[in-house]
């Protein structure tokens, strides 16, 4: 653990940093009045549309006032209403990082956790958390992956942005803690304004480091305040957290693409840092947050095939919001190994590069390469260039969508739900998704087949992580298919509502098609899995060959 | 020597016809050029330096790429030992990858440490360029500098250069154009009258842009000046390489004749038979593309005219 950390001394520094961000964006705002205005319509607008609280009826009626008192002001005038208004906003995004808060609850998780199961016991926790520490109660539960030590190394070289891939609201919690167990420094991040409402989830973020994100609001100086925001921190050397899908993947695939804006703030930032003569260098960590289970599966399933693909921006009341639902989630990850699996990838730099555990940027053939040269002109001058930023962060998002799909860790859920879902495919060979999901307790499979189907289905996931395309671990390389299954239907039963996967006796009944669909999806983007989930304009991977036999069984003869 | 001269701003690594063609016209327009070139050759235009060192070449912020694609992966390699995150790196490759259906910008990603990258394409040849005539380019970047640079280096009064953002669509419009301009010869000289030229052209542009589409490009820069203006030169152009080859063809010329014939090495010839691979792969309809690559096979000349028109 470090420390030395600069998020160890962010209370300090926090009216220091809204200063400058303030100071930033008002600078940077070229017409106050077409901001304001910008801003009183996309308030006006969304405050009028829902139901209001007292406080919020206040609100629009200020907005109101100002939209009409706007043309009549000054640019004097107008000036000041932009900087309050924007130190209004900057101090509302402004997280708060208590390090004793941080130190006790990273420590505390697994108690939390006990109080989830046995709210009795916050008592006993109260009088003594170390009594109750036992950190290792969830270390083979949560693996952490990936190049750790030199992850670590690193961190204190450079500033890091953790771009992880994003399912669930437990991810800002569970990789927290997966940073605490890596021994990386605390991270800083956005989390969703949602989050801080959440009855069950507000614990976690107040005071660890996160800042506030409302998705609602949608005008240009909120925008603004948050890159610039997210930008100074990283100059000042905060590790930040960012998950670039930019709201949890509704389908329950891997992210292919990505929303740029947050990520574009390194390069700015690093730009900063040499315009200041104190290079410190920017480098993206991609990761990957596996469940075997997802607390809000249901819920995000049922999202995307409402509005197909158009997902609400917020869901304030899903599982996550529930403490039951959150507390069964909890007992069935103590129940199951390795039941989320995080998984670090390879560093690179904010140009694409390859980054050692020095900060140093290696091309693609291991030359060594400046990365100053890439935000300079051409007289060799430094220079900040939005457009040109834009474009390294569009190639960069490109690569770590390559590195999700290297870093999935496939687990049990995901082959059993993909080999399951095929044999509906197969029950109704025309149907569009929808008449397939239609099917809910209707395919029975025996279990002989469906496991010699997750066999063959595994085969060629080892194959395709053997050229390194996908990581399937240790155990599922050589279970049988018959425990494969078992597992699967043990990690299904008893968290989800109603049955994913019914044992009967002539085999194993196909029930919850949503759900299966959902776990699936995680090997669309390989082609492991029916892809019906590529976004708009990428072409779907190509489906897997469930028939075709495997190098090993045509060596055999054909033993299927 | 050339060490205290001020750094060149154009280096243009290539030594055959299209590589002096664009050093010649960087020239004209004013640029201070170096030209890396393999082949030992006494050159008529004494301003311009000639190295087979990648270094000098790297002198130069903009470096323009004009190798045949074959060799595009090696040379690559070796510039990218002298280059940085500076460069500017431009080409002018007409070709995709012969592995997949990779473009030569994602070769230079590979190979190179260079970031702000572009191609060329659009009708000029390399003829107009030695020669001054005017004639039209286009320039594809996702980066405006690459753009700004280029056209600084390159316009004059006889060349008009044109910028795009779709990089990755003009690659493969410039890629595919070469494909159906063989087919644009053949049919010529297969007795194809005007009415059935522009039918051809037609449907082979649309169906180019179809297979853009599926490749992740954007349609329409199949139909600017990158796609469609580069195929309609082909019309008047006689002495094009795929012209020439799909004449030959047509006479029922072999294939490897046909080529030496061409002078110009052809990219398209193996470009065609992946191209309509893909397109059934993807599920696209190409029958112009599929009939292209029956042409190349030895297919009997006046049923693959029937076919691109009627398949």
């Amino acid at each position: 653990m470090q420390d030395d950390a600069p998020i160890f001394g962010f209370n300090a520094a926090r009216e220091d940093i809204v200063r400058a961000v303030v100071s930033r964006v008002v600078l940077s705002t070229k017409d106050p009045l077409l901001a304001l205005n910008d801003a009183a319509y996309h308030e006006t607008k969304r405050l009028e549309a829902q139901k209001r609280s007292p406080e919020e009826h206040k609100e629009l009626a200020e907005w109101q006032r100002l939209a009409r008192a706007l043309g009549r002001m000054d640019d004097g005038e107008r000036r000041e209403k932009l900087a309050s208004f924007v130190e209004h906003i900057g101090w509302d995004v402004a997280g708060n990082f208590d390090p004793r808060v941080f130190k006790v609850s990273s420590k505390l998780l697994p108690p939390i956790v006990t109080y989830l199961l046995a709210p009795r016991t916050l008592a006993r926790l109260a009088r003594d958390p170390r009594r109750l520490v036992s950190l290792s109660a969830l270390d083979d539960k949560v693996r952490v992956e990936g190049p750790v030590e030199e992850l670590r190394e690193l961190s204190r070289r450079g500033t890091a942005v953790y771009v992880p891939t994003h399912l669930s609201n437990m991810d800002s919690i569970v990789f927290g803690y997966a940073l605490e167990r890596a021994g990386l420094p605390p991270a800083t991040y956005g989390a969703g304004k949602n989050l801080f409402t959440n009855p069950v989830l507000s614990f976690f973020m107040h005071n660890l480091g996160a800042y506030r994100v409302d998705r609602r609001i949608r005008h240009n100086l909120y925008k603004d305040v948050l890159k610039t925001y997210s930008c100074v921190l990283l100059e000042r050397g905060y590790h930040s957290l960012f998950f670039p899908g930019g709201t949890r993947s509704r389908s329950g695939g891997v992210e292919r693409r990505l929303k740029l804006g947050l990520m574009g703030t390194a390069i700015e930032a690093y730009a900063r840092t040499l315009l200041a003569n104190k290079e410190r260098r920017v480098y993206f960590v991609p990761a990957t947050i596996n469940y075997l289970i997802t607390l809000e599966a249901e819920t995000l399933i049922a999202d995307f095939l409402a509005e197909a693909g158009k997902g609400r921006f917020i869901i304030e009341d899903d599982e996550s919001s529930r403490l039951g639902r959150v507390t069964a989630f909890m007992r069935k990850m103590f129940d199951m190994q390795g039941a989320v699996v995080i998984r670090f990838g390879k560093p690179i730099d904010p140009f694409g590069n390859v980054v050692d555990e020095r900060c140093r940027s290696f091309d693609r053939r291991g030359r060594e390469v400046d990365p100053a040269s890439y935000v300079k002109d051409e007289a060799g001058r430094v220079t900040l260039d939005p457009v040109r930023d834009a474009q390294y962060t569009r190639e960069l998002g490109e690569e770590i969508c390559k590195a999700y799909l290297r870093d999935t860790v496939v687990l049990e859920t995901h082959v059993v739900a993909a080999a399951s879902f095929e044999r509906l495919r197969r029950a109704s060979p025309a149907g569009d998704l929808f008449t397939v999901l239609r099917q809910r307790d209707v395919v029975v499979v025996p279990r002989d087949d469906l496991a010699r189907d997750v066999v063959k289905l595994r085969d060629r996931l080892v194959e395709l992580a053997d050229r390194g395309g996908i990581v399937v671990g240790g155990y599922l390389r050589t279970a049988s298919g018959g425990d494969i299954v078992e597992r699967a239907l043990r990690a299904f039963a008893g968290y989800h509502a109603s049955p994913v996967l019914a044992p009967r006796s002539d085999g194993i009944a196909i029930v919850d098609t949503n759900l299966l669909f959902y776990y699936q999806n995680r090997l669309a983007a390989h082609g492991m899995a029916w892809d019906v989930i590529a976004p708009p304009g990428m072409p779907p991977a190509r489906p897997p060959v469930f028939d075709k036999p495997t190098a090993q069984e045509a060596a055999q003869g054909g033993a299927s | 020597m050339t060490e205290h001269k001020q750094a060149p701003s154009v280096g243009v690594v290539g030594g055959g016809p299209w590589g002096r063609a664009l050093a010649t016209a960087a020239r004209r327009a004013g640029a201070e050029v170096v030209l890396h070139s393999r082949r030992d050759q006494k050159d008529d235009d004494p301003g311009l330096s000639v190295t087979v060192d990648y270094a000098e070449v790297a002198r130069a912020r903009l470096v323009v790429i004009a190798v045949p694609s074959p060799v595009a992966r090696g040379v690559l390699r070796a510039l990218g030992d002298h280059l940085g995150g500076q460069h500017l790196v431009v080409h002018g490759v007409r070709g995709l990858g012969a592995e997949g259906l990779e473009t030569v910008s994602d070769l230079v990603r590979e190979e190179t440490p260079a970031r702000r990258l572009g191609a060329l394409g659009g009708p000029v040849q390399a003829g107009e360029l030695i020669e001054g005539r005017p004639s039209a380019m286009v320039i594809g970047s996702r980066f405006p500098e690459v753009i700004a640079a280029v056209t600084r280096a390159f316009q004059g009064p006889s060349l008009r250069v044109y910028g795009t953002n779709d990089l990755r669509g003009l690659e493969w419009a410039s890629a595919l154009v070469g494909c159906l301009s063989i087919g644009v010869g053949y049919a010529e000289e297969a007795g194809a009258g005007p009415g059935l030229l522009a039918a051809l052209i037609s449907r082979g542009v649309e169906e180019a842009a179809r297979l853009m589409a599926a490749a992740g490009c954007e349609e329409r820069t199949m139909f600017g000046l990158g796609g469609y203006g580069d195929l309609l030169a082909s019309i008047a152009l006689e002495d094009r390489p795929e012209v020439v080859l799909g004449k030959a063809l047509a006479r029922k010329v072999p294939l490897e004749q046909a080529i030496g014939m061409a002078k110009l090495r052809v990219e398209a010839i193996p470009l065609i038979p992946r191209i309509a691979r893909f397109a059934e792969e993807r599920k696209v309809d190409a029958a112009t593309f599929r009939a292209l690559s029956d042409i190349l096979a030895g297919g009997r000349p006046q049923a693959m005219l029937d076919r691109m028109f009627s398949g």
